[in-house]
């Protein structure tokens, strides 16, 4: 009678594990109750599989807050990307700068695409017409040369409209001002002195503006995991000058009119980071899509009208 | 006269695992890493909800996996509105079930999926429990269930991995329904 039972009830698994119809063993009250529990054992989770995803998940969260360094040469995770309507800026940039064009890739979709080397840090231009997604405007950048006074005379003889002549600034800096022709802000400095904040920064760092810079800071960190490293504070509270980093990069910021520019970053989850940074209270502009370049990247714009291109690298 | 629960004790133990469930929610909105635990918590909920519209268990697999990346993407969006967490997960599980359908060329029958009601969400408690039964069941027996359910082996193959008769086998197959049935008995 038992070895009957037994045998009943593997014919009735039989037709469970198959999905083939169980209602006979179901209409069988000794057996039903078993089928019963044998039709819920179908949707067991296999350990294996468990242990798999959780395993993947994991190592989705150690590279998703990734902020990627050593991408190519001199690039760090933070690299400006400015939008100009032809090769006069890179030309600017060649003369004043003594930058060395690195890359140049000409007929792309949104006119020619370079890569600019200044000292030991990386701009990216876009020359032509401008995304249907993006748009990057004029941007603030401060950039360290050996004679500010020299480079100041080149700029100026180059066409770029003086915001500040050079002088020894309290802060640690000799600097001069200087705007070019499309409307980017160039803070041209030398270090004054063993404790000037140039010796923590390489050749260029974005400048970026904003009326609430503590705000602007917490969206860094919340956004992108930014570490706050530096907040002068004036007594009524005002922020005249602060630093944050992300990843390798340092990103300055001063409290005046937000002057946004667009900014790309590199990280090893552009899908995760663009929902972060969403969640911090960026502007979702595109979520993550595949380059024909092979790169992956999310657009999104933050509260100061910045634009990120959050980016993770082609896989070699 | 038989001790029961005093009255209220239930709703007090739902607002106790809902306010839980917000607490874990919360911790991992804010430290990305406490995401594992909110798998944990979660995955044979998931799973068993998945599994019972997907068509075979690699796809109900496949759609699961697809369910926790889009969560952990998503995770920082997730706003509490009172509803449980439980409810969003099931909202993306039901959407990933209909595209992969869509992809499939099969429209479902019953457009848009469905989410779980009462009833169902009473049916996938159910497996819950059933699911950690299992799990505290002999070694043995486990591994039988294991083998015949979600490897999907013959009496045949479970015997000859296990060096058993298949008499044994089956012996230890009625056994473990048996103790999973009695377990669920007491679950009421």
């Amino acid at each position: 009678m038992a070895d009957e039972l037994i045998d009943r009830l593997d014919g009735a698994i039989d037709a469970v594990v198959a999905r083939r119809d169980a209602t006979v063993a179901l209409r069988d009250p000794e057996l039903a109750p078993l089928v019963r529990i044998a039709a819920d054992l179908r949707h067991y989770p296999s350990a294996d599989f468990k242990t798999r995803l959780r395993a993947q998940l994991a190592r989705r969260l150690t590279m998703s807050t990734a902020v990627l360094t050593n991408i190519r040469e001199g690039f760090t995770a933070v690299t400006p990307y400015l939008w100009v309507p032809d090769r006069g800026l890179s030309d600017f940039l060649i003369r004043v700068f003594d930058a060395v064009e690195t890359r140049v890739a000409e007929g792309g979709r949104h006119g020619t695409h370079r890569e600019l080397r200044l000292g030991n840090s990386m701009l990216m231009l876009s020359e032509g017409p401008r995304s249907e997604i993006v748009s990057g405007r004029s941007m603030a950048l401060h950039v360290f040369v050996d004679d500010v006074d020299a480079v100041y005379a080149k700029a100026l003889a180059a066409g770029a409209e003086s915001l500040g002549e050079p002088a020894d600034r309290p802060y640690g800096e000799r600097a001069g001002f200087i705007k070019d022709a499309f409307g980017n802000h160039w803070y041209i400095a030398s270090p004054l002195g063993p404790e000037s904040l140039g010796h923590a920064l390489r050749t260029v760092t974005p400048f970026l503006h904003s009326r609430d810079v503590r705000g602007y800071i917490d969206f860094l960190v919340r956004a992108f995991g930014a570490s706050e490293e530096v907040v002068h504070k004036l007594p009524g509270g005002v922020i005249p000058y602060a630093r944050a980093r992300v990843g390798d990069a340092a990103i300055e910021l001063g409290t005046a009119d937000p002057m946004p520019g667009a900014l790309c970053l590199y990280v090893a989850d552009p899908d995760m980071v663009y929902e972060q940074a969403i969640a911090a209270g960026a502007k979702a502009l595109s979520p993550a899509v595949d380059q024909p370049s092979g790169v992956r990247m999310a657009f999104v714009e933050d509260a100061l009208g910045n634009q990120w291109y959050i980016t993770r690298p082609a896989r070699r | 006269m038989i001790d029961g629960p005093p009255p209220g004790a239930a709703t007090r133990n739902v607002t106790a695992s809902n306010e839980d469930e917000r607490a874990l929610i919360e911790a991992a909105q804010a430290d990305p890493a406490r995401f594992l635990e909110v798998y944990d918590r979660y995955i044979d909920r998931v799973f068993a909800y998945v599994s019972r519209r997907a068509g075979s268990r690699t796809v109900a697999e496949d759609i699961t996996s697809e369910v926790f990346q889009q969560a952990l993407s998503n995770l920082p969006r997730f706003e509490w509105r009172g509803v449980p967490f439980t409810a969003w997960l099931y909202r993306m599980a039901a959407n990933a079930v209909a595209d992969h359908w869509r992809r499939q060329g099969r429209e479902s029958q019953e457009a848009p999926p469905d989410l779980p009601d009462e009833r169902m969400h009473e049916e996938l408690e159910r497996r819950i429990s059933l699911f950690q039964l299992v799990e505290r069941l002999p070694d043995l027996q486990r591994r039988v269930i294991e083998m015949r359910f979600v490897e999907e082996k013959s009496v045949r193959d479970v015997a000859a991995t296990l060096d058993r008769t298949e008499g044994a086998v089956k012996q230890l197959q009625l056994r473990a329904l048996e103790n999973l049935r009695k377990g669920m008995g007491l679950h009421g």
